[in-house]
């Protein structure tokens, strides 16, 4: 594993020979990027179908409770917070199917629950405040390796996912009922697709914080679909967006000495504004 | 029209659906025929969608519904084709027709490109309803009526046994008349499946439906559509305001009533 990671290291230094991507704790944040902005855009492209995006900020606010409980239990927050991820999509998921109310709705209650469940307990333990922060914004250039690792699993896991049921979900994107008929497990492949966006996002906190992390799924997405007409067009768009704000995001936050996180984020924020303003002009 | 021997396609025994502590279905005891056109008029809010989606299994029912495969169609669980009545997708979604099509009929990811078995069943399907050239244009830019062609050449390319049509308010979209008139009475007379058709046309249902079923929540009335579509059955089933929806008999129109408040609601 140390040596695979290693050559994956050189491959960096070859490839990316600047300055930036000098350090170790670059390479580390180079290699975290490539792991998880795709991962991330690739769930985004089914996610803005269904119109998740707010379940996925739902479920990245719930890594509050998830960290505290980490700390509290003193296992690694990032353990607690993928598993309280999965939890709260799966109640999410379970709820919204035995109520009337509308499913915005029922993520605005879980939403707020899970913040103030999590700033309840971070409030009452003095010292876990500071912990916070590196959620709060991400923070990218102090990865570890274990956490590296589980982002390689993560890329690879979604992809394996992705491949089995990415036309089914687009399928029920469109329509549940005629979805049915055409023999796709409605109700398994929402409950799957759920946690693995869950799955996505609590990981992907490590890289551009709590607040950032919808963005990482929905800014490629959204701005794939200001070039893509067609589904393939539309998903290799929005992965090669979301790698390419990962790259250039952290370039310029190293010379820029801003937040990384941050920094990655406002990239795909110009990715999106440049090609909304390029279909407009198009359409002219 | 009517097949010999009358096998049942669908059996539905004692049905009955509940959605938030009110009975939306109750009691609903109904035969679909083998290879018969079936009307399901009913007023809005009588259960007709709710009704064609617990026949999909989509809401949970207690009562029975079971279906029944005519010998000369083979072995199996009988295969239902589904047409909704409207898509309330994005419209935005970056989505071909021949996307659509691909994603039902192979096995790989879409990203990865459209396999040429697909890509042949979609150009058939599509000119079998006369809109070949829509194939290759973005789902959400497609009018209603050409969005309904699309779903109906999905739901007729794998030969279903039981077809659902769920045709939209007439003269919004593409009208139950004009279904039956450019294609769906043609291909329906090859193919011989099923067909459960909500309509809101009685025109529609007069001239092309076999066997009507009137839904009130509960089944107002059933049987062969000359007998069955008479001026008081269809004043119980819409009320006694039903004539003020009849145009003059010179067009031989007979309207349901226009969509209420909650169905107006849904679209926009």
């Amino acid at each position: 594993m140390e040596s695979l990671l290693g050559s994956l290291f050189s491959a960096i230094g070859v490839l990316l020979p600047f300055d930036f991507a000098e350090p170790l704790f670059m390479k580390r944040a180079i290699l975290a990027m490539l792991f998880v902005a795709p991962a991330a855009a690739a769930v985004g492209v089914p996610l803005v179908h269904f119109r998740m995006a707010f379940f996925s900020d739902a479920i990245g606010h719930s890594a509050f409770t998830g960290v505290a409980i980490g700390v509290l239990l003193g296992v690694h927050p990032l353990l607690t917070m993928v598993a309280f991820g999965l939890f709260v999509a799966w109640a999410i998921v379970l709820v919204k199917g035995r109520t009337e109310l509308s499913s915005d709705t029922v993520i605005g209650v879980f939403f707020s629950t899970v913040i103030a469940l999590g700033v309840a307990v971070i409030s009452a333990q003095k010292g876990l405040t500071r912990n916070l922060q590196a959620y709060l914004y991400g923070d990218l250039l102090a990865i570890s390796e274990v956490e590296l690792l589980w982002m390689g699993i993560l890329l690879l896991a979604v992809f394996a996912y992705l491949l089995l049921a990415f036309n089914k979900i687009m399928l029920v994107g469109i329509h549940e009922g005629f979805a049915k008929s055409m023999g796709v497990p409605v109700r398994a492949l929402e409950i799957s697709f759920a946690l693995v966006v869950a799955l996505v996002v609590t990981t992907a906190i490590r890289a551009v914080g709590i607040l950032l992390v919808t963005a990482l799924l929905v800014v490629p997405a959204a701005a794939a679909r200001n070039v893509a007409r067609g589904a393939a067009s539309a998903f290799w768009a929005a992965a090669v967006i979301a790698v390419a704000s990962g790259l250039f995001g952290i370039a310029a936050s190293y010379y820029l000495d801003t937040a990384t996180g941050a920094t990655v984020v406002l990239v795909a924020a110009a990715f999106f504004v440049v090609t909304a303003l390029g279909r407009e002009m198009f359409r002219r | 029209m009517t097949l010999p021997g009358h096998h049942h396609t669908l059996e539905i025994r004692n049905l009955s659906v509940r959605a938030g502590g009110t009975e939306i279905l109750s009691d609903i005891n109904a035969d679909i025929r083998c290879g018969e056109v079936t009307a399901l008029v009913g007023p809005n809010g009588a259960g007709k969608t709710t009704l064609l989606l617990a026949i999909l299994g989509l809401v949970p029912y207690a009562g029975e519904i079971r279906f029944c495969r005519a010998a000369e169609h083979g072995e199996g669980a009988p295969r239902i084709g589904y047409v909704p009545q409207r898509l309330d997708f994005d419209r935005n979604a970056p989505m071909t027709v021949q996307d659509f099509f691909a994603l039902s009929s192979q096995r790989y990811p879409v990203v990865f490109g459209h396999s040429a078995k697909s890509r042949r069943s979609a150009r058939e399907s599509m000119a079998r309803v006369g809109a070949g050239h829509l194939i290759s244009r973005p789902l959400g830019k497609l009018s209603g009526g050409e969005l309904q062609r699309v779903l109906l050449a999905l739901a007729l390319r794998d030969n279903p046994d039981i077809l659902l049509l769920d045709e939209p308010v007439s003269g919004v979209d593409l009208s139950g008349e004009e279904l039956f008139g450019d294609f769906l009475g043609q291909i329906h007379s090859e193919s011989r499946f099923s067909l459960l058709l909500v309509s809101h046309d009685l025109s529609v249902v007069g001239r092309h439906a076999d066997r009507v079923i009137c839904l009130n929540r509960r089944i107002v009335c059933q049987g062969a559509t000359t007998e069955t579509l008479t001026p008081e059955n269809i004043a119980a089933m819409y009320g006694s305001d039903a004539h003020l929806f009849r145009h003059g008999p010179a067009d031989g129109h007979v309207h349901a009533p226009p969509a209420a408040g909650r169905d107006k609601g849904k679209r926009d």
